[in-house]
């Protein structure tokens, strides 16, 4: 048991890392990762509303979706709507609870809905068939990838600021040449644990 | 109308509304997926059995097995579905089995998500075609007795566990020699 | 007309979703290992935005604003589980190469960028000329980035051997080779602009 939560955990960090190699949650990889700073609260806050949602998820598909037959047509729906609700709720008892906590993640709260990785989380979770524990699990893992992915990134952009970089490729055009960069180190991964 | 009332009723109407399109758009589409996914076995299993021309599924000690048979009725052999582990996600297999001969009868992958131009090219005839006439009590390993032309090794040794581990199930249902 | 025709263009080169904008990028570098796949995923995606663009544009008067992002999300996942279901049910091998995303055309930022963007304060003519231009310039550019990778990676181009043995270089259809194709290209429109992409406008 504790060898595949290890397994799922190791796989989605590493292995399928969700930016390097299953291309998942690109628009943020490329909007906030010009500063290690902010890197690291976006990073924190969306593993933290992935957790969440992949327990959520597992709730939903299992006890609303499945039972009433409703799994083939609703699931996308339904999880992007929770997904929203999930969000503005976490939004609001964090400013209510911790208001430090807030202004180190708060911020980016709103621009988790529209990133792909936390709805790709939600459907993976059914077409998986992972249990209670094993989802918590993925969406840790999912959202541990995507800050690892971030602040690496972050990294190399603060020091590419003083790189001369030609005029055309200058803005996302280098960022993506470093990221099919950082991808190849990542396939080194491949193998490491079995899927 | 209050702000509120107002942003509850449009927010229902607009969900009512929506579940309904889905659930139509369902009830006209869903016919035609099941009708693809049983072509798409039946498809798979008469081409891992050569010869058949119909089969009928048989459930035995929680297997699904395929039996195919020719238009006389004549059991030509058994298909069996496995899974396998493969590089970037599961690997569906339909294996066709003849008891008689204790060979395999020929492999079809049914779906997977391996790299395209490498791990996916397991699903060439290159690859698939050397389990034909294979026999059951190979040892089924990689580089070994099974070949590797796809420059990747990890979806061909996927493929190859998940064969041999479900076709020691098999066996003891229908034995080597045995009829079925 | 003039104006129907500048809302049209817009999307195909100016504010090109893929190019220019720089966004909506996570399904443009998936599913782009073969050129008809990108067909494909842009005449899906194209549906979805014409589709919601319209209702949106028709709503515009009767939604509240304060509930309008759910609205939208609503409407626009409406259309996307038909285009899934539709895709399931007539071309399920494209299906299987798909995967997940095309449920995640939900989040794609595109079609909320638009929807909340632009359907929202324009007429009806206006929205459908904008949403087409955006989904055929999000469309042409995918397919673009398919080709190249299609041709680099196997050497053939919609399935038909073009290079002989010359290029087999996998590492273009593996993830890396997706990062770099689509950072050339960004690079290679921004010298025909001739000024570079300052900020995602996504984000």
């Amino acid at each position: 048991m504790l060898k595949e939560l290890f397994f799922i955990i190791i796989g989605s960090v590493l292995v399928n890392n969700f930016v390097f190699s299953r291309f998942l949650g690109n628009c943020p990889f490329l909007g906030v990762s010009s500063k290690t700073e902010t890197a690291v609260g976006m990073g924190m806050a969306t593993t933290f509303v992935l957790t969440m949602t992949a327990v959520a998820a597992y709730f939903i598909q299992n006890f609303i979706l499945v039972p009433f037959g409703l799994a083939p047509f609703l699931q996308i729906v339904s999880f992007i709507l929770v997904i929203a609700s999930l969000v503005q709720l976490v939004e609001m008892v964090v400013l209510k609870i911790s208001p430090a906590l807030y202004n180190a993640f708060g911020i980016y709260l709103p621009l988790i809905t529209t990133n792909c990785i936390v709805l790709a989380v939600a459907l993976l979770i059914p077409q998986k068939n992972y249990n209670l524990i094993e989802s918590t699990i993925f969406g840790v893992g999912a959202g541990l990838g995507f800050t690892l992915a971030l602040i690496l990134m972050s990294g190399i952009r603060e020091d590419l600021e003083f790189s001369d970089v030609p005029d055309a490729l200058k803005g996302p055009a280098i960022v993506f040449i470093t990221a099919g960069l950082l991808a190849m180190i990542f396939l080194g991964f491949a193998g490491l644990v079995p899927l | 109308m209050n702000q509120y009332a107002r942003m509850i009723v449009v927010l229902v109407i607009i969900s009512l509304v929506a579940g309904a399109v889905l659930a139509f758009s369902y009830k006209v589409t869903n016919p035609k997926i099941q009708e693809q996914a049983q072509q798409a076995l039946q498809q798979a299993v008469l081409k891992v059995i050569p010869g058949a021309e119909k089969m009928t599924a048989v459930e035995k000690q929680g297997m699904t097995l395929y039996i195919g048979m020719d238009n006389q009725g004549n059991k030509k052999g058994i298909a069996f579905k496995t899974t396998g582990s493969g590089f970037s996600g599961p690997i569906e297999i339909m294996v066709g089995y003849n008891p008689r001969e204790g060979k395999l009868t020929g492999i079809e992958i049914l779906s997977m998500s391996e790299t395209p131009g490498l791990g996916a090219r397991i699903k060439e005839p290159a690859f698939t075609d050397q389990f034909k006439d294979k026999s059951v009590s190979d040892e089924f390993i990689p580089k070994k007795d099974v070949k590797v032309v796809t420059g990747a090794t990890i979806s061909p040794t996927a493929v190859s566990k998940a064969i041999k581990s479900s076709l020691a199930e098999v066996t003891k249902i229908y034995p080597v020699g045995g009829d079925f | 007309m003039t104006q129907l025709i500048k809302d049209f263009t817009n999307g195909l080169w100016n504010e090109n979703p893929i190019f220019r904008a720089v966004i909506g990028i996570c399904s443009a570098l998936a599913v782009t290992t073969a050129g008809q796949n990108g067909i494909a995923m842009g005449l899906a995606l194209t549906f979805v935005l014409t589709c919601s663009s319209i209702l949106v544009s028709l709503l515009r008067s009767i939604i509240p604003p304060k509930v309008r992002i759910p609205c939208y999300i609503i409407v626009i996942a409406t259309f996307t589980t038909m285009v899934d279901l539709f895709m399931k049910a007539y071309f399920p091998p494209l299906y299987q190469v798909m995967g997940i995303f095309i449920p995640l055309i939900v989040v794609n930022c595109i079609v909320l960028w638009r929807a909340e963007g632009f359907a929202s304060k324009a007429s009806l003519a206006r929205s459908i000329a904008d949403a087409l231009g955006m989904g055929l310039g999000y469309a042409w550019a995918i397919t673009l980035i398919s080709i190249v990778r299609e041709v680099l990676g196997s050497g053939t181009l919609f399935g038909i051997n073009v290079m002989g043995q010359a290029t087999h270089w996998v590492i273009m259809l593996l993830p890396p080779g997706a990062f770099l194709v689509m950072g050339i290209l960004v690079g290679i429109m921004n010298m025909i602009a001739r000024k570079s992409v300052k900020n995602t406008h996504c984000h």
